[in-house]
């Protein structure tokens, strides 16, 4: 009774009658993307790497203990000679999380942008995007391009749905001004933090090394390999 | 708004309906908007395709601008017939040159800059073209390095760093075979320099920076400085322009044969100043100078037998052999002046 009295108090009294009717309708239609976004694993990016690919890759070493970054404490197994290691378990589980959400975005033919700051690897980051289709910005980031897009792509553009930072720092190790403007603009953030980061404003944090080309070759290659299997996926489910 | 009310009520009622009883419900805070429709449920899923806001935008800019051009295209057109019914000529026959001649007589201008001058053009030349649509109907970009802002120069440097490292891998495995690069096959680029910024500006149809024009610059000089970058040869000779010397662009008069055999060449109609004269210059000659079948005395003042004698050192100096020189000077005013020479080669 109560219940009633505080609906007809908020929303007015309403006919019966009415109520009828609309409660009798047909079921609505079932959203096809939501089996997948109900399964756990639906693309199976568990099975992309294991944790010794990861301590191969020389993922779980860090900088030193002078640069760390305190709110990167949780994610630090320890530190050896002064070098700081990440929990690489940690990090598997951050980093299948990750991978998931990338899948599923490619899985929504969402648009993903890698982002790497550092000559080394600049390359390879802007070689993996071509090849699974994706975009990439290794370059010199221009203010407005989230933030003021009509301006400075002359048009109205479609902005990213995903971000993924290699290294989540540019080259003056400054914090990448990407990160912040993806979350103005509600963009999701997938980034490597390595132990002189700060992974507050990322949305999927993956703590480890973001400097050895080894490490950057594997990300790139997890990434694309999700990504990829997401869009063979979105063809099997909806072009058959 | 009946939508939230509806699935609101639902489910308190129905809890309701089925136990009979008054029965207090906990709303949710956020309650999910239900799509209803009367027609049966499809089998299969289907995806929508959403023309998104950008694509909308961009159609609608490109067909007012298509609208835009074609009316210019209209008046340039008619107004081409005009001028050339203005000018007597045959209107299906009058070409862009007619035009331009008719434009100039109809309407003479002094103006130093040519560009200021009055031109008739057709409306592509005119007005700048857009660039065609950077992104699909979804409104994903078609180009990889699209939010970089200069998709078509970070190309080029990607494409620079590939040819780099492909020349890198390659040195790699000559020299795991003890292989040296031979020095004859290293490109030779000494009269060359890579192009000009404006040149490259208009071929990435972008406009770059300064800076960003060096470091195009210095790559493309890393990239060529390798021992094996001959391989990418057809890549660097693109982006390279000819350091053009006044020498080889200026196209020297053929010379005469006389009846000795040896060659001359007269250059008539020479002026400075008030003097006019024709210049003959023969080789091989003896570095013997006539002026009006006289003597370099025939000048009074030194100023102008130096000028001549300058000439004659000038040239001897440059490996042609010594030559002999007649002038025909008819000086207007006391003061001669004597015109310059030309070369011989």
């Amino acid at each position: 009774m109560r219940s009633l009295s505080l609906l007809s108090r908020k929303w007015g009294s309403i006919s019966t009658a009415r109520l009828n009717s609309t409660l009798t309708e047909a079921q609505a239609t079932p959203d096809p993307h939501k089996a997948a976004l109900a399964h756990p694993d639906y693309f199976s990016v568990h099975n992309l790497f294991t944790v010794k690919d990861l301590f191969d890759a020389r993922v779980h070493y860090g900088h030193r203990d002078g640069s760390l970054d305190e709110r990167m404490l949780p994610y630090v197994y320890g530190s050896r000679l002064g070098h700081i290691i990440f929990d690489l378990d940690k990090t598997a589980e951050y980093l299948r999380r990750a991978l998931n959400v990338a899948a599923h975005v490619a899985y929504r033919d969402g648009i993903i942008l890698f982002f790497l700051r550092g000559a080394q690897n600049s390359h390879l980051v802007e070689k993996t995007a071509q090849e699974c289709g994706e975009f990439a910005h290794t370059r010199f980031w221009r203010g407005g391009i989230f933030t003021n897009a009509t301006k400075q792509f002359g048009a109205v553009t479609r902005l990213p749905d995903l971000c993924i930072f290699f290294n989540s720092q540019n080259n003056v190790l400054l914090q990448h001004t990407a990160v912040k403007d993806a979350a103005k603009m509600g963009i999701a953030t997938v980034g490597v933090v390595d132990s002189n980061c700060n992974p507050n404003l990322l949305t999927y944090p993956v703590p480890g090394n973001d400097d050895s080309p080894a490490a950057v070759e594997l990300y790139c290659r997890l990434f694309k390999a999700a990504i990829l299997r997401g869009k063979e996926r979105r063809k099997a489910d909806f072009n058959e | 708004m009946l939508r939230h009310l509806n699935a609101l009520v639902e489910p308190s009622v129905k809890y309701f309906q089925a136990n009979n009883q008054w029965v207090s419900v906990l709303f949710t805070a956020r309650v999910e908007a239900k799509t209803f429709s009367t027609s049966p449920q499809k089998p299969e899923p289907q995806l929508k395709k959403n023309v998104s806001k950008a694509m909308k935008a961009y159609l609608e800019r490109a067909k007012e601008h298509d609208e835009f051009m074609k009316q210019q295209n209209v008046e340039f057109q008619i107004g081409k017939r005009h001028l050339a019914n203005m000018m007597g000529e045959n209107p299906d026959t009058f070409s862009q040159e007619d035009i331009d001649n008719a434009i100039q007589y109809l309407f003479p201008s002094g103006l130093f800059e040519k560009k200021a001058r009055p031109f008739m053009r057709p409306p592509e030349e005119v007005f700048p073209q857009r660039k065609a649509a950077e992104f699909d109907e979804t409104g994903r970009p078609y180009h990889f390095l699209f939010y970089t802002g200069k998709p078509n120069y970070y190309k080029l440097m990607h494409d620079i760093v590939d040819h780099i490292n492909e020349a890198y891998k390659f040195e790699d495995t000559m020299i795991r075979k003890g292989i040296k690069p031979d020095p004859n096959l290293a490109l030779d680029m000494s009269g060359f320099q890579w192009i000009d910024k404006e040149s490259l500006e208009a071929e990435l149809v972008e406009t770059i920076g300064d800076k960003d024009y060096e470091t195009f610059s210095t790559t493309m000089d890393r990239l060529y400085k390798l021992p094996y970058s001959y391989r990418s040869k057809d890549f660097l000779f693109k982006y390279r322009k000819p350091l053009m010397s006044h020498e080889k662009t200026y196209q020297a008069p053929k010379p005469q044969y006389d009846a000795d055999g040896r060659a001359f060449i007269t250059t008539y109609e020479c002026l400075r100043k008030r003097a006019r004269g024709h210049v003959t210059i023969r080789s091989p000659g003896t570095g013997k100078v006539t002026v009006n079948n006289q003597d370099l005395t025939y000048f009074a003042e030194v100023q102008s037998r130096e000028q001549v004698s300058e000439t004659v050192l000038i040239i001897n100096n440059r490996d042609v052999y010594p030559f002999m020189e007649e002038l025909i000077a008819r000086p207007f005013s006391k003061k001669y002046d004597i015109l310059k020479k030309y070369n011989m080669c």
